[in-house]
């Protein structure tokens, strides 16, 4: 475990959600407490599960001392709440004497990702900078890492000087802090904190999986950029060797070990730490310290020899449903690496399997989808977008034409503006409107959509729309505008990709309450690649499995309306066969069984 | 007198407006036209209701404006404390044309007031509004 070797006084972990950043921190929060040092760990993260970890109730305004570990101290921090309070410190005094509809457009434009982004730096940098509240630690560890996109805000004079010193003609996505102009100097000396390789070391986390050791390059890339160079690679969730046979064991060991192979170039120089898989998530003191210390680890118990039985549908009762409807539009939705492109294209091909007309539009970058174009039945029409290329058209035509006359320090800004992940989002949305139109007549499936907050941005512009509509005496109520589309179930059906894990699930959630706001009600939830579903023997993938069981039910029981369940997959779902294998997975264990 | 003009626009999440809506090329038109009057010795301000909304409650007709069309009738244009348009980003002769009536009769043979004469209006020297 070498990221722990002489530590410098700030540990960032960073990584997607679900990849273990929690655990990893917590582990070496303990470590290091056992050491005989001082140390404070810091959740930054909105679904926080520090208190779980731990087992006591921990806070936001004080350190918590954790029993057990005397010189550690833990602090949870939501930055969703600090983001709250800011709005509520803008809006509050002015809430009653607007009109209702004004209110809510307010809310919503101080609702989106930039605003929890910067409010959870703004956390950082007290913890950075502010001496009276941090002398008596010897570390302070944090879960989580303010990205790239918040770094280069906070380095542009520009993003400052327009707004926070003239407060005239712009805001950028630092517009959140407005009037805070007294934190600048705090904010510099906290970039300067985090680049700092004496004092800082950046702890990149990720899951030997290709797409995921992707992700982590370019975090990793874009860090260095910034001069953040002390940056250490685990890889968590190798498969150790066992003694079983299990297919499905040495089909992830093997998985795990080509992903890491092939990893990117820049992350193959990087230090580096493997961290086993583990049988349960690490919850109390001593599992946290057996996972850096494995010779104290207690012997798998050899307690469950069979998977938990799951009693959930698959994907094709799913489809049969969306089938009954003749037409309409399919949104495939989640967070980044749950398997959003793969669902997508099932639900196409079981569509297509049964005589309907289907066009599939996806965003995946990688070849799996062309394999797809080639064997495709004719009423199965199939392309892609690319959001990189997307974005960058978008992205010019936004230089081009705000850009055009502002002067070098403006065009930075709205540069970075641009980069922000809305940017993105909205680029991919305007592309897939084109394809959208077609969903009266055929199917359309598409493997993204757009969050809640964007989709309300969007109507801001639709309301106008309609407005006018309404003024020229149209009165056949008629017009539709895209938001009300995606907000009839009859049109639309929006299914949410989710993992089988803690945050994963947390995280479809939080889409989900997102979505509402909008007035969009997801139709169902799809879990993805689980291993209670795939029937493993090995101990401990049973273990893993049988760990799945509470997170399925929680699906089931409080989020979703429908839900269905796919199988972990021994390799990459690539053609028809495959995909339709995923949405049928009794089938597939007979097919296998004879082939 | 310098001649002040105070924009109050609708809610944005960033002033760049990238975020969310489509781009709307009337918007940069807007501000690059702003900054250039500003060059011209015009002194400008923008206010965003999303980021500071006490600006619009100070402002009685402003005010007005957003209660009795929901919102709909921002942006408010106001030249020396005098709302001269609402709803609609004025083009660059418009706003030419309401800073030289603004500033009298003997400004209005230059494009653009820089050395003001005018006293008039509710704002003096200091700005009141």
């Amino acid at each position: 475990m070498t990221w722990l070797d002489h530590p410098g006084r700030f540990f960032f972990f960073t990584g997607k959600g679900g990849v273990g950043k929690t655990s990893l921190a917590c582990a070496t929060a303990v470590k290091l407490a056992d050491a005989g040092k001082h140390v404070l760990l810091v959740s930054t993260d909105p679904a926080s599960n520090l208190s779980q970890v731990f087992g006591v109730s921990i806070g936001s305004s004080k350190p918590r001392q954790i029993p057990g570990v005397p010189n550690l101290c833990a602090l949870n921090i939501d930055p969703e709440a600090a983001a709250k309070s800011y709005r509520e410190k803008i809006i509050d005094p002015v809430r009653e004497s607007m009109p209702g509809k004004v209110v809510r457009d307010m809310e919503e434009q101080l609702s989106g990702a930039c605003t929890t982004e910067i409010a959870a730096f703004d956390e950082f940098t007290t913890l950075l900078t502010d001496d009276e509240h941090t002398c008596g630690y010897d570390h302070i560890i944090f879960d989580t890492a303010p990205t790239g996109h918040t770094l280069r805000l906070m380095k542009l004079p520009a993003a400052w000087s327009s707004f926070i010193e003239s407060n005239e003609s712009g805001a950028s996505c630092l517009g959140p802090l407005a009037g805070l102009e007294k934190q600048k100097e705090r904010y510099a000396e906290a970039v300067r904190v985090l680049a700092d390789a004496e004092q800082t070391r950046l702890v990149l986390v990720t899951r030997p999986e290709q797409a995921a050791l992707r992700e982590a390059d370019r975090t990793r890339g874009e860090l260095e950029s910034l001069g953040v160079n002390n940056q250490w690679l685990v890889i968590n969730g190798m498969m150790p060797e066992s003694e079983s046979d299990d297919p499905l064991a040495q089909a992830m060991r093997q998985r795990g070990k080509d992903a890491v192979d092939a990893m990117p170039k820049g992350l193959q120089s990087q230090s580096r730490d493997t961290v086993d898989l583990q049988g349960h998530n690490l919850l109390g003191v001593d599992a946290l310290r057996a996972l850096l210390d494995p010779e104290q680890a207690e012997q798998t118990e050899a307690g469950e020899a069979a998977p938990p039985s799951v009693d959930v549908p698959s994907l094709s009762a799913l489809v049969d449903e969306i089938a009954s409807q003749g037409n309409g539009l399919v949104m495939v939705m989640g967070k980044g690496g749950v398997g959003k492109t793969t669902i997508a294209a099932a639900v196409a091909v079981e569509l297509a399997a049964r005589g309907e007309p289907v066009h599939l539009t996806t965003t995946d970058p990688a070849a799996h989808v062309e394999q797809l174009i080639d064997e495709a039945p004719e009423n199965l029409q199939v392309d892609r977008i690319d959001p990189e290329a997307e974005t960058q058209g978008y992205s010019e035509q936004v230089m081009a034409t705000k850009g055009r006359d502002l002067d070098e320090e403006g065009r930075k800004v709205l540069e970075e503006d641009l980069r922000s992940p809305c940017t993105e989002e909205v680029a991919v949305f305007h592309a897939f409107s084109r394809v959208i139109r077609e969903a009266s007549k055929k199917f359309v499936v598409v493997d993204t959509a757009p969050t809640g907050h964007t989709l309300l941005l969007l109507d801001a512009t639709g309301s106008y729309h309609r407005e006018v509509m309404r003024n020229v005496g149209d009165k056949s109520g008629k017009i539709t505008t895209p938001m009300m589309r995606l907000q009839d179930p009859k049109q639309t059906k929006m299914l949410l990709v989710t993992l089988p894990e803690t945050t994963p699930v947390l995280e479809a959630a939080q889409l989900q309450d997102d979505l509402r706001r909008a007035g969009v009600e997801p139709w169902a939830w799809v879990i993805n690649a689980s291993l209670a579903a795939a029937g493993p023997t090995d101990p401990l993938l049973v273990q893993r499995a049988a760990g799945e069981v509470d997170q399925i039910e929680s699906v089931k029981r409080d989020h979703a309306e429908r839900i269905a369940i796919v199988p972990w997959q021994m390799d990459e779902p690539v053609g028809i066969d495959h995909l339709r294998a995923i949405a049928r997975p009794s089938e597939r264990t007979e097919a296998s069984a004879t082939g | 007198m310098m001649t002040r003009i105070d924009v109050f626009d609708p809610p944005m999440c960033c002033s760049t407006g990238v975020c969310g809506t489509d781009v709307d090329p009337q918007l940069s038109r807007f501000a690059a036209d702003l900054d250039w009057l500003a060059q011209q010795g015009v002194s400008v301000r923008r206010y965003n209701l999303a980021q500071e909304p006490q600006a619009f409650m100070a402002n009685e007709q402003v005010q007005a404006v957003v209660n009795e069309t929901d919102g709909a009738g921002l942006p408010v244009i106001v030249v020396n404390g005098r709302m001269m348009s609402q709803g609609v980003y004025l083009t660059r002769e418009q706003l030419v044309s309401l800073v030289q009536s603004a500033g009298g009769a003997e400004s209005s043979t230059s494009v653009m007031p820089n050395a003001a004469k005018q006293t008039s209006g509710c704002c003096g020297p200091e700005g009141c509004c």
